[in-house]
């Protein structure tokens, strides 16, 4: 097994310094070549972290079994440098949300060239696995979201990965320009892993999505059949447009959630109640709409009229 | 009589937050122009002018200007993104999401959402719509009216306002979730217009708009008895092959003494790019063909691939790049 280090972009700042878009290489054999990529937005480093640990089991292999690494593993863990350097979740300066930026252009703006680099890096994969940490405001379980235009295709792929859950969504045209939509479209399959949340790093979803992702690799034939690898323990449930419902604040306060995440819950328990710093009086209380799992739940406490703060599964 | 309000919502801690417009004319029918500006809370220029605009329609009503009439309805909105004005943030404070790419909007949704779906309701029953622009805090652009796959009507009606340049651009799969876009799928006739620079109110830019303004109410005879003032330059219109963006190839820090609205000739200067530590000349930007410069850099430090300028020009471009997508509308 070789282990490489490379850039799939660099490009020169304005003052002196490069910007490089680093990769990881783990070569095996001839067999399928796998992507994992992160850190699409800067706020979310749960997929960088899940890099680390790929690289600290792939490194391990190459000590116990070299052999058994019979394709190409590349790890991209940050396509957004700038914004893990600033603390911010798109393009700095070009405030520019890079997974609006796909497929991109070798000659536009800098989001537009990261995202053509990315896609010549990456066309051509056996499997991309794309994975975010929602955002500062909301922690997710451990999930796949799939476009039903690539259902057929991805949905086997994704029921082996480990995770709890699969989310079908329609088919949006402004999100046709993600790296996933990009890739699938083109035919290399990507799939969207979102979980955690962002500016945190949570080590038990991590753990599990890895067993997932070597499983699918060994799957794929990139690991070697006879391999050990820990067992699949989740199977995912399958949500779609018709059975998530969305609990928007119905006022503006500070949300205290009275249950854990990944609760089944029942029609009419309470979830969460809104309160006013200015009074001891509660403002709203949050009840579930239906019997089902709160998949989502609010982590930033702070809501304005409107926020997210949970999304529920219908299960029946 | 009470200010009318878009969208009333609570707040976390301030005061309730509230969208305020103008309404003038007769309530009785659906208005007929909607003018919309402050979207991104940080371009000042299009919410100075129709606040300017609804001051003037305002002395109308009120009947200090006897000579001018207003003969159907019209509302104004100045400013959408009002938390934004007052933080001077481009986005919806409280969660980063721009308002400009929440359209149509959803009454139930996100805050954001909510807020669109009230600007968008109050605007589709207006038969002229127009949302007022001011670039980004990067790029200067000379006061002008951008077509997305124009109607007839429009592309007559855009001449009416005489501002410098008419542009047609295509529609990115980015901009489907923007005001204008939204406008698009219910008819009418519908403009978006960019001025100046986001981040500053540039005068120049905001006397143009106005009197751009005060022209298309005259032409359109939504109000009677305006004397425009001197007529302003010719206005062009320039289809979709009419617009050469410059960009750089290098990095580095850029200087410039062009101002926008210029008609430069092949080969004029526009600038020049230097390398910020060793104070070299890394190049030098010139106007490949002849044309209106109808959009300028303002931000020097430079990026691999940075639009520097935008040419229209008077002759059809075969072969050339057409577009550079950036955070503009």
């Amino acid at each position: 097994m070789d282990i490489t280090q490379d850039a799939v972009v660099s490009l020169a700042l304005p003052y002196r310094e490069t910007l490089k878009i680093n990769r990881t290489s783990f070569i095996g054999g001839g067999g399928p070549r796998v992507a994992v990529i992160a850190g699409i937005h800067g706020d979310e480093l749960e997929g960088l972290y899940v890099c680390h640990r790929l690289a600290a089991w792939l490194e391990q292999l190459a000590e116990t079994h070299p052999h058994a690494l019979r394709g190409r593993v590349d790890l991209i863990p940050a396509l957004n440098p700038l914004g893990i350097d600033t603390l911010e979740r798109f393009v700095p300066v070009f405030d520019a949300d890079l997974n609006r930026n796909f497929p991109g252009d070798p000659e536009g703006l800098l989001p537009q060239r990261i995202a053509a680099g990315a896609i010549a890096a990456l066309s051509g994969s056996a499997l991309v696995i794309d994975i975010h940490a929602s955002n500062i405001f909301l922690r997710e379980i451990p999930q796949v979201r799939i476009n039903q235009d690539f259902a057929a295709t991805l949905v086997p792929l994704a029921e082996g990965m480990n995770l709890d859950l699969i989310w079908l969504h329609g088919a949006v045209t402004v999100l046709e320009a993600t790296i996933a939509h990009s890739l699938n479209s083109r035919g290399t399959p990507c799939l969207v892993v979102e979980m955690g949340v962002g500016m945190r790093i949570t080590p038990a979803f991590t753990e599990q999505l890895l067993v997932g992702i070597l499983n699918a690799w060994q799957r794929l034939g990139v690991l070697a059949p006879d391999l050990p690898l820990d067992a699949i323990t989740h199977s995912p449930l399958l949500a779609d447009d018709t059975n998530v419902h969305y609990l928007n604040a119905e006022t503006s306060g500070l949300f205290l959630p009275t249950i854990d995440h990944w609760m089944a819950v029942r029609h009419g328990d309470l979830l969460g109640t809104i309160v006013s710093p200015q009074h001891g009086g509660t403002l709203s209380e949050v009840r579930s709409p239906v019997d089902g799992v709160l998949f989502t739940l609010r982590e930033y406490p702070a809501v304005y009229e409107g926020s997210l703060m949970a999304r529920i599964m219908a299960t029946r | 009589m009470k200010t009318p309000t878009l969208l009333e919502m609570t707040a976390p801690l301030r005061e309730d937050f509230v969208i305020p417009y103008h309404d003038f004319g007769p309530r009785t029918a659906p208005p007929r122009l909607a003018l919309v500006a402050g979207i991104h809370g940080n371009e000042l220029n299009g919410i100075f002018v129709l606040s300017r605009l609804a001051e003037y329609l305002q002395r109308i009503a009120d009947g200090t200007q006897p000579a001018q009439q207003l003969t159907h309805r019209i509302v104004i909105v100045p400013a959408v993104n009002v938390l934004g004005v007052n933080t001077r943030t481009r986005r919806w404070p409280f969660d980063k999401t721009d308002i400009n790419r929440m359209f149509p909007g959803y009454d139930l949704g996100e805050t954001t959402q909510r807020i669109a779906n009230a600007v968008f309701q109050a605007t589709r029953p207006a038969h002229y719509r127009i949302d007022v622009h001011s670039s980004n805090l990067d790029f200067e652009e000379v006061p002008q009216v951008r077509l997305y796959e124009p109607s007839e009507d429009e592309s007559a009606s855009a001449m009416l306002f005489g501002l410098p340049a008419v542009i047609e651009r295509t529609t990115d799969t980015a901009f489907t979730t923007t005001l204008g876009h939204a406008w698009r799928t219910c008819g009418g006739e519908n403009f978006v217009i960019q001025a100046g620079r986001a981040g500053d109110l540039q005068l120049p830019h905001c006397e143009r708009l106005f009197r751009a303004l005060m022209a298309f109410l005259h032409h359109t005879g939504l109000v009677t008895g305006i004397e425009l003032a001197a007529e302003d330059q010719d206005t062009h219109y320039f289809g979709l092959d009419q617009t050469l963006p410059l960009v750089s190839e290098h990095a580095g820090l850029f200087v410039t003494h062009v101002q926008v609205g210029a008609w430069l000739q092949a080969g004029a200067l526009i600038g020049q790019v230097y390398d910020g530590f060793s104070g070299e000349r890394r190049a030098e930007v010139r106007a490949p063909v002849s044309g209106l410069l109808s959009g300028i850099r303002r931000q020097p430090l430079l990026y691999e691939g940075d639009l520097i300028a935008r040419l229209q020009t008077r002759v059809r471009l075969d072969g050339q790049r057409r577009t550079v997508r950036g955070q503009e509308q």
